[in-house]
């Protein structure tokens, strides 16, 4: 029995892991490789250089800027979008035709390119005419304006509010198609049992979304530790690397100052970072998954 | 006797009216604050389509906030007749429908198998495909493009199908396990014993009842994927292989910048995802009332 | 027997047939990629190709373009994968001789001499053309960088003399503040455009040489030489004489400030004039241009710039059909619809002088009395350019750090040169 089980698995997954050996590992795998040469992307000839440019990491200022931005980053997007997608969730959940219109409003940052959120949160940014200093002017608030872009302590943070605004969106269909599994048999039963709204989203819904949360909140990291493209959109890393994170690091060194075997370096890292984070988290939620059987 | 059970029946029809009563005024408010919040979340979005409708000479005399003084469809044409948008929103669809079918039907394929047919390892090669999610896309440009000139795809629209099938395995084999997990091997044990093989069981069982998962995959990647603008600037140079993101980011010159026609591009290249979505919702909803996935 | 001979008829015939479908009707196919993207550029060189299409019908010039940044990183792809364009527009100086010396461009060296361009492209714009000795590069165009004015601003403000010396810029500046405007606006917020107050006042206080060793790696960030220089810029931001926020606009909003009047003058380069042309200002009325002033007399005088060229990989498939593209992009034709549409110079010097408005044929006088430079980023190698370009950005954000911010950019010369 297992035995032929055991073929059908074979058979099955043939197909997705060659396709994904071939498309996706051997050419990280070549990634991997360059980080052990001086490469500059362009050239026919580098060399060997073993473990100095893993070295030359460590005291790299620029390297610390990055990883600490990165944190701030992974820790926005595992609060923020989840929040405020589960809360949009449960408000939109049943409750009736009306309430397509709105899904499909709130999802609609996801439909827009990040070339075109960039640009439009960089007009909402702009100190002159941006919508925000426009807003603070307008109700007496003239010393709360700046540059939001431009100044250093405030760059990276804009940046973030940007992606979250789009991700949040992502965050509630997620958890909308999760509630889809939730049985409304249960919490109406909570209810007749005296519970109100919140307790019974606290104590019945939530948990019963943890399928669900876990897919978002995975997403939410993965995305914010790659997010490159509204970076590079709004800021390029700017002002002088203050909204840097790995990502950018690894799109600079390549491509910008022709490093390409340190900038493969870094790509290892921020993999290696990723990989940390997914497995602790998968290990943490095994226990549940097991739950279903 | 009738008169006190009558008396409690009123009474009772009284607290229901009551119950209703409320349970329409918190309706109401919640439906008010979340306009207020619609509103204020839609603002960036809004200042796309306004921007899209006002002239190139507007906008640089009053900047982006402002309303416009005349609406005019002139963006659009320059995108369309221009812009070359057109070929450019039909490359984006023969790129996306295939990579985003391929992507899901491998999904399916690995997620069913590592939930339902584990074997010694099947979680370490869980992570293994999903790890692709986890690496920056810029480090393996390189290696991908020579390996694609090699086999003569450059420039062709080849690569970018690929690439995105292939990228797209990591997170629909996520999504498709943690969705196959939750049904109960009973259902599964089931069909066997009613002489399902395998492929029938995936088939005709599982598949039925994954289709709002489905949905919600071929949501986000038919979005991803159409959006993406980074496989497009490696793997094509002509015209006529050019995807509308391309298209679009190529519209930031570094000497001029005509932010209406840009900004009608951008709303031109956001429909066909916003449909996707509309289509799809429509979809899982009605998955849902069939009683598919409760339990 | 007859086997044999049906199959060398057979074989016979696909040679035929084969070299019939190569040599009939078929065009030899020369593919280019260029920065160009922008709306005006792009109508300009699609001109300039349809004519080489039209007059060389053997051949046909396919088109590609990307903005800037998409640009670089395809064209590095493409080079690596080994299957580059025939042609691609690309930024004399050091990011052409970084190529150069990745051994990946052919050399010009024969082209040049068949074709006789001493005749028409001037010494100084010859100079971006040569790498290791050897030709690499034909230049399109060339532009330098000067200020370029709001004519009533400064009128309004009283200055009818434009300043020639570093004093009586600072005078201008003062004047003009208790005009109520902004002297002077800087877009930095793609860091480029700060570059060239990094230029000048390093060029015109310490010498054009020193400048060089600076860019070669011969000399230090740290040094008094180029603290000096560091300090002239700072005597500006002491005064105020910067619009606030440099780094929050980019150039062309800065120059919109000019254009408005809400500041006074901006230091770029001659494309500025296109962009302020496409407002509808009017050359020489409205806005016109004066070259930076002098702050030590006794160094040469000199300007900083682009020139924009083409370059032939080392292993492009059609090396013949881009030479004669090369050759049609320096035509008079060519070159003058090519100036007019970028508000550039031309490189070549056969053009109608006529083509050129007032203000940049002032600009084009003061280009041939002058030593050319490239610009900061052009002049160093790409991985140290990308410090200094930090560097200048955190000036603007904060004046005061400068000493620290000197000693950064050491740091990243020390790793790049190996100090």
């Amino acid at each position: 029995m297992t035995r032929s089980r055991h073929i059908w698995a074979f058979l099955f997954l043939l197909l997705p892991v060659t396709f994904y050996l071939v498309v996706v590992i051997y050419p990280l795998f070549s990634s991997f490789y360059f980080s052990f040469t001086d490469w500059n992307g362009f050239s026919q000839d580098y060399s060997f250089v073993g473990l100095d440019n893993y070295k030359k990491m460590q005291t790299d200022r620029l390297f610390r800027n990055a990883i600490e931005n990165t944190v701030i980053w992974t820790v926005a997007a595992i609060v923020l979008p989840t929040a405020g997608g589960l809360v949009l969730a449960l408000a939109l959940h049943e409750r009736g035709i009306l309430s397509r219109l709105f899904k499909s409003l709130f999802y609609l940052p996801i439909c827009l390119s990040l070339v075109v959120v960039g640009q439009v949160w960089i007009w909402i940014y702009q100190p002159d005419f941006g919508l925000i200093n426009v807003v603070l002017r307008g109700v007496g608030l003239d010393n709360w304006t700046r540059a939001w872009l431009a100044k250093p302590d405030t760059a990276l943070q804009a940046v973030i509010a940007a992606w979250t605004w789009q991700q949040t969106g992502l965050a509630m269909v997620i958890f909308l198609a999760g509630l889809t599994a939730v049985p409304r048999e249960l919490t109406e039963a909570s209810q007749i049992d005296g519970a109100n709204y919140w307790q019974s989203v606290r104590h019945v819904i939530v948990p019963l979304l943890r399928p669900a949360s876990i897919v978002v909140i995975a997403l939410a990291v993965i995305n914010s530790l790659k997010s490159f493209d509204i970076l590079y959109m709004m800021t390029r890393g700017g002002p002088f690397h203050s909204s840097d994170n790995l990502a950018m690091m690894v799109y600079n060194e390549s491509f910008q100052k022709y490093r390409m075997g340190y900038g493969s370096t870094v790509a290892v890292v921020l993999f290696m970072i990723t990989l940390v984070v997914i497995t602790i988290y998968f290990r943490q939620q095994r226990g549940l998954e097991q739950l279903y059987d | 006797m009738t008169n006190l059970a009558s008396a409690a029946t009123t009474e009772a029809q009284a607290d229901r009216a009551k119950e209703q009563a409320k349970a329409r005024r918190s309706m109401v408010i919640l439906y008010v604050v979340l306009t207020l919040l619609l509103l204020i979340y839609s603002l960036p979005t809004i200042g796309v389509l306004l921007t899209s409708l006002k002239t190139n000479a507007e906008i640089s005399r009053e900047g982006v906030w402002n309303l416009p003084d005349s609406l005019s469809l002139d963006n659009y044409r320059a995108a369309l007749q221009d812009g070359n948008a057109g070929p450019y929103l039909i490359n984006s669809l023969k790129v996306t429908i295939p990579a985003c079918v391929l992507s899901i039907v491998f999904g399916v394929l690995s997620g069913y198998t590592l939930a339902k047919l584990p074997f010694r390892g099947s979680d370490i090669l869980f992570i293994f495909l999903v790890a692709g999610l986890f690496f920056p896309p810029q480090i393996v440009m390189i290696p991908l493009f020579r390996m694609f000139n090699s086999a003569g795809l450059y420039d062709t629209l080849w690569p970018m199908i690929i690439v995105h099938a292939g990228f797209g395995i990591p997170i629909c084999t996520l999504v498709l396990k943690n969705f196959f997990a939750t049904i109960p091997t009973a259902i599964r044990e089931a069909a066997i014993i009613d002489g399902a093989n395998e492929i029938q069981v995936l088939l005709r069982v599982m598949l039925p009842l994954s289709l709002p998962s489905l949905a919600v995959l071929a949501t986000l990647q038919f979005t991803w994927i159409w959006n993406d603008f980074l496989w497009p600037v490696i793997f094509t140079r002509s015209d006529e292989v050019r995807t509308i993101m391309f298209g679009l980011a190529s519209l930031r010159g570094q000497y001029s910048v005509a932010y209406g026609t840009q900004a009608a591009m951008a709303i031109l290249a956001s429909i066909p995802t916003l449909l996707i979505f509309i289509f799809f919702q429509k979809y899982f909803i009605r998955g849902l009332t069939l009683g598919s996935v409760k339990g | 027997m007859r086997r044999k001979t049906g199959l060398h008829l057979l074989l016979l015939a696909l040679i035929v047939l084969g070299i019939g479908a190569t040599s009939v009707g078929a065009q030899e196919k020369i593919s280019i990629v260029h920065y160009f993207s922008d709306v005006l550029g792009k109508e300009a060189i699609g001109k300039i190709f349809t004519a080489f299409n039209e007059t060389h019908p053997g051949y046909e010039a396919v088109d590609n373009s990307a903005g800037h940044e998409d640009f670089k990183t395809q064209i590095l792809v493409t080079i690596a994968g080994d299957n580059p364009p025939d042609v691609f527009s690309y930024w004399a100086g050091a990011r052409t001789q970084f190529v150069v010396d990745a051994g990946r461009l052919m050399s010009l060296a024969d082209f040049w001499e068949e074709n006789d361009l001493d005749a028409i492209i001037p010494e100084g714009v010859k100079a971006a053309a040569i790498y290791n000795d050897d030709i690499y590069l034909i230049p399109m165009n060339a532009h330098l960088t000067g200020f370029w004015y709001n004519t009533k601003v400064m009128a309004d403000a009283g200055i009818t003399k434009m300043p020639e010396t570093w004093d009586e810029f600072k005078e201008a500046c003062v004047t003009l503040k208790e005009a109520g405007v902004h002297p002077i606006s800087l877009g930095s917020m793609n860091r480029w455009p700060a570059q060239y107050w990094f230029d000048y006042t390093v060029s015109y206080t310490a010498g054009a040489e020193y400048r060089q060793k600076l860019m070669a790696g011969e000399a230090k960030y740290t040094d008094p030489e180029v603290v000096t220089a560091m300090e002239a810029w700072k005597e500006l931001t002491d005064l105020g004489c910067f619009a606030p926020d440099s780094n929050a606009y980019d150039w062309t909003e800065a120059a919109d400030m000019v254009a408005n009047g809400t500041a006074a003058m901006n230091l770029m380069g001659t494309w500025i004039s296109g962009y302020l042309n496409g407002l509808g200002l009017e050359p020489g009325v409205d806005y016109d241009f004066f070259p930076f002033p002098v702050i030590n007399p006794d160094v040469p005088r000199v300007t900083h710039g682009t020139v924009d060229g083409w370059v032939v990989p080392e292993n492009a498939k059609n090396p013949e059909g881009a030479k004669a593209l090369l050759l049609h992009f320096v035509s008079k034709e060519s070159q003058e619809l090519w100036a007019v549409g970028q508000g550039a110079l031309a490189a070549s010097t056969a053009v109608d002088p006529g083509i050129y408005s007032p203000v940049m044929a002032k600009a084009a006088e003061h280009l041939a009395s002058v030593m050319f430079l490239g610009g900061y980023d052009l002049s160093t190698t790409p991985p140290m350019a990308e410090g200094g370009l930090d560097m200048f950005a955190m000036f603007m954000n904060d004046p005061s750090g400068y000493q620290e911010y000197l000693e950064i950019a050491q740091e990243v010369a020390d790793d790049v040169f190996g100090g």
